[in-house]
């Protein structure tokens, strides 16, 4: 598992060169925005329950047949497993967001998911829905662009500093883009 | 290659759990000291060539006999090696500088390095003489700023106490 600050380590050691000039500049901006990126992390572990149910409940909203008898979210049992899968998925990506690199959700999430999947028979198209929406609250809430009216009665705002936190948002949504990408 | 954050989501992820108000005041922590740490690894990796120079020279001026016949440096390929290996310490110590722990130095220096220096009945002596020697030249603020060379020094002992 690699971090930032390790990820520039080993590609510098395979050039048997030292970390300098430019490579450093990319980790000054990690420290520079070190509080937004906790902030961050912390808007997406403060509501993963809010998020998770919300995606699967979404997905199952576009395609009922998931929770009629024989839809793969039916009965309760496997209901509860789309839970549970949501939320570890989420958890890895919040690593990956503290860490600043994909390495630890590639190693330990989605290395062998997609054929996991296949061969239990999840329909990786409704996974990656609920991945996408779960991409489409937790920006939300980390931009801090969500609204009341998109929100309803679970609408949130996190209390933090207001400020640019674009390049955040991007980074966490391509590491929900890399799971959809990876199971789909 | 273990670091602070590393650290901090494997023990997240043995339990299962997100990352804690605590993770996230430990991975504060470390950003807070990482401006000083960076600062250092920028100069040591500008004078790199530098100092791995005036550190090999120095370990040959107090142990020139290691120039002798039979001497761990007796032809000039072996004397650019001893160079070559300061090298690669004052390069794993920028690791260090970057990373925030000692994960480089342990994992591709220090680990084996024993064996490896018996084998070739190398001494480390002149090693941690080297080593020595930039820790005491080393001074702020010509060459850093004193936080940046404190980061920088601390590392520098690690690797002498792991060679002597």
């Amino acid at each position: 598992m690699l971090d930032a600050f390790s990820r520039s380590v080993v590609s510098a050691d395979a050039k048997t060169a030292p970390v300098g000039g430019s490579d450093l500049a990319g980790l000054r901006s990690y420290v520079r925005d070190g509080n937004k990126r906790l902030d961050a992390v912390n808007a997406i572990t403060s509501n993963a329950s809010c998020i998770v149910s919300d995606a699967v409940t979404g997905m199952i909203c576009e395609n009922t047949g998931l929770i009629q008898a024989g839809g793969n979210c039916y009965p309760n049992r496997r209901m509860a497993a789309c839970l549970r899968d949501g939320e570890i998925v989420l958890r890895y990506i919040s690593y990956a967001l503290l860490a600043g690199d994909a390495s630890v959700l590639d190693d330990r999430c989605l290395n062998g998911l997609k054929e996991t999947y296949i061969a239990l028979g999840v329909p990786t198209q409704s996974a990656g829905r609920a991945v996408a929406i779960m991409k489409a609250s937790a920006t939300a809430l980390i931009g801090e662009t969500n609204s009341p009216a998109s929100g309803g009665k679970r609408f949130r705002k996190m209390e933090t500093t207001q400020g640019d936190c674009a390049a955040l948002v991007a980074e966490a949504g391509a590491y929900f883009d890399r799971v959809v990408g990876a199971i789909s | 290659m273990k670091s602070v954050v590393t650290t901090v989501v494997t023990a997240a992820d043995a339990a299962g759990r997100f990352p804690s108000q605590n993770d996230l005041e430990a991975v504060q922590g470390n950003i807070q000291r990482a401006a000083a740490r960076l600062e250092a690894a920028e100069k040591l990796a500008a004078g790199l060539d530098a100092v791995t120079r005036e550190a090999g020279d120095a370990c040959f001026s107090k142990y020139s006999y290691l120039k002798q016949a039979g001497e761990a440096g007796d032809s000039q390929v072996k004397v650019d090696k001893c160079y070559r290996d300061l090298g690669h310490y004052m390069r794993l110590i920028n690791y260090c500088l970057v990373v925030g722990g000692t994960g480089p130095l342990d994992e591709w220096g220090i680990a084996g390095a024993r064996e490896v220096y018996r084998s070739l009945s190398l001494p480390t002596g002149p090693y941690v003489e080297a080593l020595t020697y930039t820790r005491d030249r080393a001074c702020a603020p010509r060459d850093m700023s004193p936080q940046a060379l404190n980061e920088f020094k601390s590392y520098l002992d690690y690797l002498i106490n792991a060679l002597s």
